[in-house]
Order: C-alpha cells, then sequence, then structure tokens
C-alpha cells in the first residue's frame, strides 16, 4: 500500500534542483582536537595515562608489561603467551569462574595480548564500575594463581588453537614470513610447536610473572567517561602497594638484513589460491623514518585508492583485497605486500606486485598521490580517535615504543614536511626485495612453474 | 562473596533507571520516500554517511546466488560524474575510509570522515544513487575480484565458513533462506550486464533506501543538503517482496561433513528463532547470552572449561552477519564450536541438551538475568559509540521498522524481561526437533 502512494507522488514531484558534476569544494583543513592526556606516576613506577572521551559511560583500560613473546623463547618456547594467558583464568582469591562473573556483573571485558614487545591487559567496563573494573584489573595483574588444572587446559588448548590457525593461509604465510626476514632474532618467533607447550610449567609460569609482570615494567592507560581524580584514587588504591622489582635487563641484538632474495613456497595442497607474501627487513618505530615509510606504504597499498588495489584488482581482477603493511616494533621492524590470488595467474601477480615495489624506488610519487596520502593519514587518526579503545590503543603505543610524548600533537606538522624525494628514499630503502623474501602459500604442483622464473625456491613442506 | 552478589544487584538496578543514553533522532521522508535520519553528537569531530537499500541477498534472483554482492561492486565502478575508483579517491583523499556490504536484507555503502567534510560525501552517494555508469569491461572485472573474494574467504579457507553458509542453506526450506549467499562461482561467471542495470533500476530507488548521517554535524545545515543533492531523485515503482516465510521444522536435522583444508574438527547448530517482533524476542536475546554470551555463559563453561572437550566457543543471533535488530525475515540463533580431536559432534550436543534442559526445568538464577541485562546495556553501548555502529542501528531501524526512534527503547524492552519468559522461550525454541547440526571433521589424509 504504501508503495502505491509513492507512485502517486511521483507524479507531483518536480525536480527542484540539477543533478552536480562536480564534488562540492573541500573545507580548509582544521586542526585535530587532540585528546587531553594526563600523566602520573606512582611511587612503584608504574606509569598511568588518563584521557577522557565521553563516547559512551564506558571506561576503557589497558595495563601493558614490556615483556614480547620471544622473551625467553630459546629456553621456554611460548612461556610468554602461556603466562598472559593464564592471567585472566584465576588468581589467589578468584577462580576462573568467579573472576568471569565478575566481570559479567559489570559489563565488563578483560582480554590478554601478547605480541613481539609486550603483553598487554585490555579491560573494559560500564563507567559506573570502574571501581570494580580497577579492583579485578589489580588482582589480575599482581596475583595470577596459575592453578595445575588451569595451566593443564591452556596448554591443551593453545596447542589445539595453533595447529587450528596453521590450517589458515594467512597464518602460515606471516610466520613464514618472520622467519625468513627476522632470521635468529626474537622476533622471528611466533608460535611454539606443539610438543614444546606441554613442557611448560607451573612453576615457570608463576617465575616468569613475579619477573616481568611488575610495576616499573608496567604502563596503564586509561581512557573513557569518567572523573580522572575518582580513577586515579582507583588506580592507586589497586596498584599503589604493589612492589617494584628489579628489571632483566633487555635484550638488544639488532636482526640483519638478508643478502639477497629468498623465495620460500609453503606447499598445501587442495589451496584453489595462491597466498603471497613479499617483505624485507625494515626498522624500529622510533626510527625518523617512520612517517616517510608509513607514507610510502599508504600510496603503495595501504589504502583501497593505492597503486596495488588499482593495478592488481580493479585493472587486471588477480584478487579481491590487496595490502601492504609495517609493523614497526621497539627494536625492529618489517614491511610487506601481501595478495591471495586463483592458481593461474600466480607468476603474474607476483610480477606486479615486485613492479609497483620497485616503482616507487626509482621514481617520485606525484604530488596529487602525496597530498591524498597525507590527507588520508591526518583523517585515519581522528577516526582512530572516535572510539575509546582505539585511542587507547594510539595512546599505548606511545609509551609502549618509548615515543614522544606530543607525538600525536606533532603528527600532522612531520606529515606536512614530506616531500616526494622523502617517500622515494624511504621506499628505496626499505621496499628492497632483493634483499627480502617472497612466501608463497599455495599448491606447489599446480604453481610452481609460474614461481621458478624469479628465483631458487625453498619448498617448505606445511 | 554472597554478599558482594547482592551489592551488585543493587548497582545495577540503579544503572538501569539512573543513567540511560538518549540518542538523538532527526527522523523524516523526502517526497520521492527517501528515509532520512540525522543524529548529532559531538564526542569526537567525525560523521558517517550510509546509505541503506532494501535488499540483500535473501532476496536475490533465483539462478543468481551471490548477484546481490556482485552488484555492491559495481556500485564503486562509477556513476554519472564519478568514474570508476574515483568514489574511493575522493573519500580518501579527504580523510576518509568508506566501504560497502552485502547481508540478509540490505545492502549498504557508507563512509567516515573529518564532520566538515559531509557535504562531499552527500554528493558522491546521491551521484550513485541517481545514476550507475557500468561497462562489460567493469563487470568482467568485478566477477573476477568477486570470485576471488569467494576463494579467499570460503573456498581457501578451513571450515568455509559452515557455520552460517552451510546452516543456513540446511536449516531452511524455502529457497530465499536456504540458498548459497555467498554464490556459486557458476552464478557469478553467468550474471549479465543489463541484468546488473535491471537490478539497480528495481531496488535501488529513493523510496527504497534509507540515509542515516551520524556524527559531529547540525541538523538543519544536513538538512539543506540532503534536500540539495536527493531531493529530485525520481522514485520508482519497487516490487512486491517475495514470501520468505519459513515453514516450521518439524525434525532434527544433523549432517556430517568433511574438510580438506582443516586440521581440527568443528561443530555448528543452529535454532529457528521467533519473531523479531514477537514477546518472546527480547527473552531471547537474553538466553542467548546467558547460554554463551561471554566467558561465564553455561556453553562456555561446560563445555570448554568444564568437560575440556570443546577449544573455543561462540555464537549468537545473526551471527556473523549482523545484531539482533538489522534483518527482517526468519532467523537462527547459532553456536559454533572448535573442538579437540578425539571427541565427537554428538557429545557436545547431548552436553548442550543437558544444560537446555536444565533451564528448561529449572530456569536461569536471578542473579544470570539481571548480569545478562548489563551485559546487553554494555554491548549496545559498544555498537552505539561509533559514528557508524550508530547509523547502522538508525538505518536499520528506518528501513525496516520506520522508526530510527527504537534505538532508545531497545534497553527499556531488555529490562523488562522476567524469569518466567527466559524459561518459556528455552522450552518452546531450544528443542532439537527445532534445530540443525553440523559435525565438520577433517578428511583423513592419505598417509605420506
Amino acid at each position: 500500500m504504501r508503495r502505491f502512494a509513492h507512485a502517486l507522488l511521483l507524479a507531483l514531484c518536480v525536480p527542484a534542483f540539477g543533478e552536480q558534476k562536480t564534488p562540492p569544494p573541500p573545507s580548509p583543513p582544521r586542526p585535530i582536537p587532540w585528546p587531553a592526556v594526563t600523566e602520573k606516576k606512582l611511587d612503584n613506577g608504574l606509569t598511568v595515562v588518563m584521557a577522557p572521551l565521553a563516547s559512551v559511560p564506558k571506561i576503557t583500560t589497558e595495563l601493558t608489561f614490556l615483556a614480547g613473546r620471544g622473551t625467553e623463547y630459546r629456553t621456554h618456547p611460548g612461556v610468554a603467551q602461556l603466562a598472559g594467558r593464564v592471567l585472566t583464568e584465576g588468581t589467589n582469591g578468584r577462580t576462573s569462574r568467579q573472576l568471569k562473573e565478575e566481570l559479567r556483573a559489570i559489563g565488563g571485558s578483560m582480554s590478554v595480548s601478547v605480541d613481539d614487545d609486550a603483553t598487554t591487559i585490555t579491560a573494559s567496563a560500564l563507567s559506573e564500575f570502574s571501581p570494580q573494573l580497577f579492583d579485578l584489573l589489580g588482582d589480575v595483574a599482581r596475583h595470577p594463581a596459575y592453578a595445575k588444572s588451569e595451566v593443564a587446559l591452556a596448554r591443551s588448548n593453545f596447542a589445539s588453537e595453533i595447529e587450528e590457525e596453521r590450517s589458515t593461509p594467512d597464518f602460515v604465510a606471516e610466520e613464514q614470513l618472520d622467519k625468513a626476514i627476522f632470521g635468529r632474532h626474537p622476533y622471528a618467533f611466533v608460535v611454539p610447536e606443539p610438543t614444546e607447550i606441554e613442557k611448560v610449567t607451573p612453576e615457570q609460569l608463576k617465575a616468569f610473572a613475579a619477573a616481568r609482570y611488575v610495576p616499573n615494567n608496567a604502563h596503564l592507560i586509561v581512557v573513557g567517561d569518567f572523573d580522572p581524580a575518582a580513577v586515579y584514587n582507583q588506580a592507586q588504591k589497586a596498584f599503589g602497594s604493589w612492589e617494584r622489582r628489579p628489571l632483566a635487563a633487555e635484550a638488544t641484538s639488532l636482526p640483519t638484513r638478508r643478502d639477497k632474495r629468498q623465495i620460500y613456497f609453503v606447499d598445501r595442497p587442495s589451496s584453489v589460491q595462491s597466498t603471497i607474501a613479499i617483505g624485507a627487513l625494515a626498522m624500529p618505530r622510533q626510527s625518523p623514518d617512520y612517517m616517510s615509510l608509513r607514507t610510502a606504504h599508504m600510496i603503495y597499498g595501504g589504502a583501497f585508492y593505492s597503486r596495488l588495489t588499482l593495478n592488481i584488482r580493479e585493472a587486471k581482477g588477480y584478487t579481491y583485497s590487496p595490502y601492504s603493511q609495517v609493523n614497526l616494533r621497539r627494536r625492529s621492524g618489517s614491511f610487506s605486500a601481501n595478495a591471495a590470488v586463483r592458481n593461474e595467474v600466480t607468476g603474474p601477480t607476483i610480477l606486479e606486485m615486485l613492479y609497483e615495489l620497485d616503482r616507487m624506488r626509482v621514481a617520485p610519487v606525484t604530488k596529487e598521490e602525496l597530498d591524498a596520502a597525507k590527507t588520508y593519514s591526518i583523517g585515519g587518526l581522528s577516526l582512530e580517535l572516535e572510539s575509546q579503545a582505539g585511542m587507547a590503543s594510539r595512546i599505548n603505543s606511545i609509551y609502549t615504543y618509548d615515543l614522544a610524548r606530543d607525538f600525536l600533537q606533532m603528527f600532522q606538522t612531520r606529515l606536512d614536511a614530506l616531500t616526494p624525494d622523502d617517500i622515494q628514499k624511504a621506499a628505496a630503502k626499505y621496499f628492497d626485495t632483493y634483499r627480502g623474501a617472497i612466501v608463497v602459500v599455495g599448491d606447489y604442483g599446480q604453481v610452481k612453474d609460474q614461481i621458478a622464473p624469479f628465483g631458487d625456491v625453498v619448498v617448505v613442506k606445511h | 562473596m554472597r554478599l558482594r552478589m547482592l551489592l551488585f544487584c543493587a548497582a545495577v538496578s540503579a544503572v538501569a533507571i539512573g543513567k540511560p543514553i538518549t540518542v538523538p533522532v532527526v527522523y523524516y521522508r523526502l517526497p520521492n520516500g527517501l528515509k532520512v535520519v540525522i543524529s548529532e553528537s559531538h564526542a569526537a569531530p567525525t560523521v558517517t554517511v550510509a546509505v541503506y537499500y532494501g535488499v540483500g541477498f535473501r532476496v536475490e534472483p533465483k539462478g543468481r546466488t551471490g548477484f546481490a554482492h556482485l552488484f555492491e561492486h559495481m556500485m564503486f565502478q562509477g556513476s554519472a560524474n564519478v568514474k570508476k575508483m574515483e568514489h574511493a579517491k575522493i573519500v580518501e583523499s579527504n580523510g576518509g575510509n568508506l566501504n560497502g556490504s552485502t547481508r540478509l536484507d540490505f545492502t549498504n555503502y557508507y563512509e567516515t570522515l573529518p564532520s566538515d567534510r559531509v557535504e562531499t560525501a552527500l554528493w558522491l552517494e546521491s551521484d550513485r544513487m541517481r545514476s550507475l555508469d557500468v561497462s562489460e569491461e567493469n563487470l568482467k572485472n568485478q566477477k573476477n575480484v568477486v570470485s576471488e573474494e569467494v576463494r579467499v574467504n570460503v573456498l581457501n579457507q578451513p571450515y568455509a565458513l559452515f557455520e552460517w553458509l552451510d546452516i543456513w542453506q540446511n536449516a531452511n526450506q524455502n529457497w530465499f533462506n536456504a540458498h548459497n549467499f555467498y554464490g556459486d562461482l557458476r552464478d557469478i561467471e553467468a550474471a549479465k550486464l543489463d541484468e546488473v542495470r535491471q537490478f539497480f533500476k528495481t531496488y535501488y530507488a529513493p523510496n527504497n533506501a534509507a540515509l542515516a548521517i551520524a556524527g559531529d554535524v547540525n541538523p538543519d545545515a544536513v538538512r539543506a543538503m540532503v534536500e540539495k543533492y536527493f531531493g529530485d531523485i525520481p522514485l520508482q515503482s519497487v516490487p512486491e517482496r517475495p514470501d520468505v516465510s519459513e515453514p516450521q521444522q518439524t525434525k532434527e536435522i544433523r549432517l556430517k561433513q568433511t574438510d580438506k583444508l582443516a586440521s581440527v574438527p568443528a561443530l555448528a547448530l543452529g535454532y529457528h528463532l521467533p519473531d523479531q517482533n514477537s514477546a518472546d524476542y527480547a527473552p531471547m536475546v537474553l538466553l542467548d547470552l546467558i547460554l554463551q554470551g561471554d566467558e561465564s555463559s553455561r556453553f562456555y563453561q561446560r563445555l570448554v572449561k568444564e568437560k575440556a572437550i570443546s577449544i573455543d566457543w561462540s555464537g549468537g543471533i545473526n551471527f556473523e552477519l549482523g545484531n539482533e535488530f538489522d534483518y527482517d525475515g526468519p532467523m537462527l540463533l547459532v553456536s559454533r564450536t572448535t573442538y579437540k580431536p578425539g571427541h565427537s559432534g554428538d557429545e557436545i550436543l547431548k552436553e548442550v541438551d543437558a544444560i537446555v534442559l536444565q533451564v528448561q526445568q529449572q530456569g536461569v538464577t536471578k542473579k544470570e538475568l539481571t548480569d545478562a541485562k548489563v551485559r546487553f546495556r554494555s554491548n549496545f553501548y559498544d555498537q552505539l559509540e561509533s559514528t557508524m555502529g550508530k547509523a547502522h542501528l538508525l538505518a536499520t531501524f528506518a528501513l525496516f521498522h520506520d522508526d530510527p526512534a527504537q534505538i532508545n527503547k531497545v534497553l527499556d524492552t531488555i529490562d523488562a524481561v522476567t524469569l518466567d519468559q527466559v524459561q518459556s522461550v528455552a522450552r518452546k525454541y531450544l528443542v532439537p526437533e527445532n534445530r540443525t547440526a553440523i559435525d565438520r571433521v577433517p578428511e583423513k589424509k592419505e598417509a605420506k
């Protein structure tokens, strides 16, 4: 019936405006309102950073310890990941189940991630319950129980998860690329072997937690709808009496660049696509090349309107979602270009990916490309800051990577200063696949003839 | 502990009454039938512009599985004044991001940008609502791209999204609910340019769409822009929706599948749900949270922790496709679990039935219900936090119920649910005759 009424309206509706052929003129760029960040330090060395964001009546916290997954990986592979994983499975005063029921009662969530440099407990709740949230967070961080039964269950589930992850081509490609780029450096370690996990004991986990989860090795980021004075008191109550401990010195070894390109093929029979990752060693997050490499990556494959997408998706139709990524960490980092393509076009895709990488290295980007990448980057940053989780993670990176405290405020100024020459130099240095690696995960029998022209292939058993 | 729980309950009811969020809603229709929702908020200097068309993969043409989604890709291939890829270029060079997606009952196109660029987004969306400029070459290109999307997300992945693609195809009888939503590669290949143009003409009409603008904007100023860009797009006659209703299931369906790419077995199950507008719906939403809403839930605690059969547990209403509100037609409550080799899907179903039986006989506890309401509120706020999350709810409430202000009534409806209602819906819907389960196990690898 409603549709009939519209059909009647059609006759009466006279167009009032013609279509406009060009986009409305852009308004002048405006400064981003940066979060009002307050930084305090407790006597025990814990850095507490608070930034209000009243997007919704919730509060989000990130408690980060500088203990990455490669910590102690040579002696106890997987110890850092298991120690993090079992943190939320019970404390000296609460069973795992009690903890989860208390979280439920405050609309809360708590999860632990362990990456190359850090272990982070991310927790959130409704604002009304922030005292309870800090109470739980403090208990989890300071008094993990590592009960025998919980450790046994976590070991078994972690081993099964690794097996499951290794059946997905993206994970296999990423793991192989990290090994190829970082060699014998701890950043090459992604996950332990299932047989190694069985050997990790509750005592080792307790020792790991006692040594690494300490206030003078940590920072706490709090973002959300809250009263800063009240929240600071809650943080003090939860963490103030936590004793500082001497820290083991952080390993400072650096990975070395490969001396030539190497192709690794991980044979995964029955694959209907080749999952391709081409990468090379980059630099630490603190490097002054950060802005130029990041921008080069945006132009190459870090946006939808990027050279890689225009070429292998929109012109050639080889792939759905090609992308590049820059993964910079405390001591080093990597760049990679990625695409999943049907078997028949594996060779042609590698050719185009390499061509676009080299094009960035031998010729300057256009001013139009650079300007677009700058506006996209600055806009992207303000979109990240729209949510509590986004803002917490962005602020956290300043502390995890020891960046200048005015990193956000200076972001636009440093971006504006970049020239096409800066971008070309960064690409020349870091898109150097002649000293990098090409990883392909797929059905080797189906595509090996397409790979051979690119050089020697090491075939890895899946 | 008991005292502590009581205190929590008191605090919870204070939250429920004390601090509701009200989302500002300006809602009207243009003379051409376009539904327009504007919601002003200034927490961040951003805005989302989202157009939702009232057609999804549920009602795509027979013999053309995957067509609604293929069509979505064609909406990025150019319109009268915006060339192929220019849409992305303009949005990104204005500091925004963009995407489109195809779901059961809508297809959406959206961009989130710094809020001073709102007019640019409205111009872009109006241009492709008014006109679509597609060619044989572009269609061929996007058939390739979409086929790769199906390969990367389905055919080259372990489990191949069986928890929605296969569960929906097997749990339902009406073709509209039971076809391959991502699309058969042969159907995608067979699509013709005329069909693309016809689909645009049929469904992409202002009177079959909702436009939502949420964020740091002045509603009056935006209203004038909407009038300027969308006011003269002519309405079209949109066909009546086909009958998408689903006959009552009368017998349990159990299937076994083998998987060439998986190394660990998995189980998925789905129950038909009551209608979204029925009184049983809100209790079902809370029962879902009590059974599988988080790691304190009954399924997780029993299967992952106590019995240690499952490695993980996830699930929900409109699982992997959307939320409790953004659809219009038959729906399933789905669970998915990866489990340890050496166990079986039957073992898990036996535990599921035992847990459900307990709820059917004894109901859930008062604390579970109270906590589930808090859990729901917290999750709901997560959806409201970003301008896109808000625009999404507003657009779907406008599209399906002609009432985006429902966004402000959801929490009251949930808070009103009683213990008896939860027990009653467990008895009515969580019965084996209403269930489809698929046990998916790794194909035995031949000895090497």
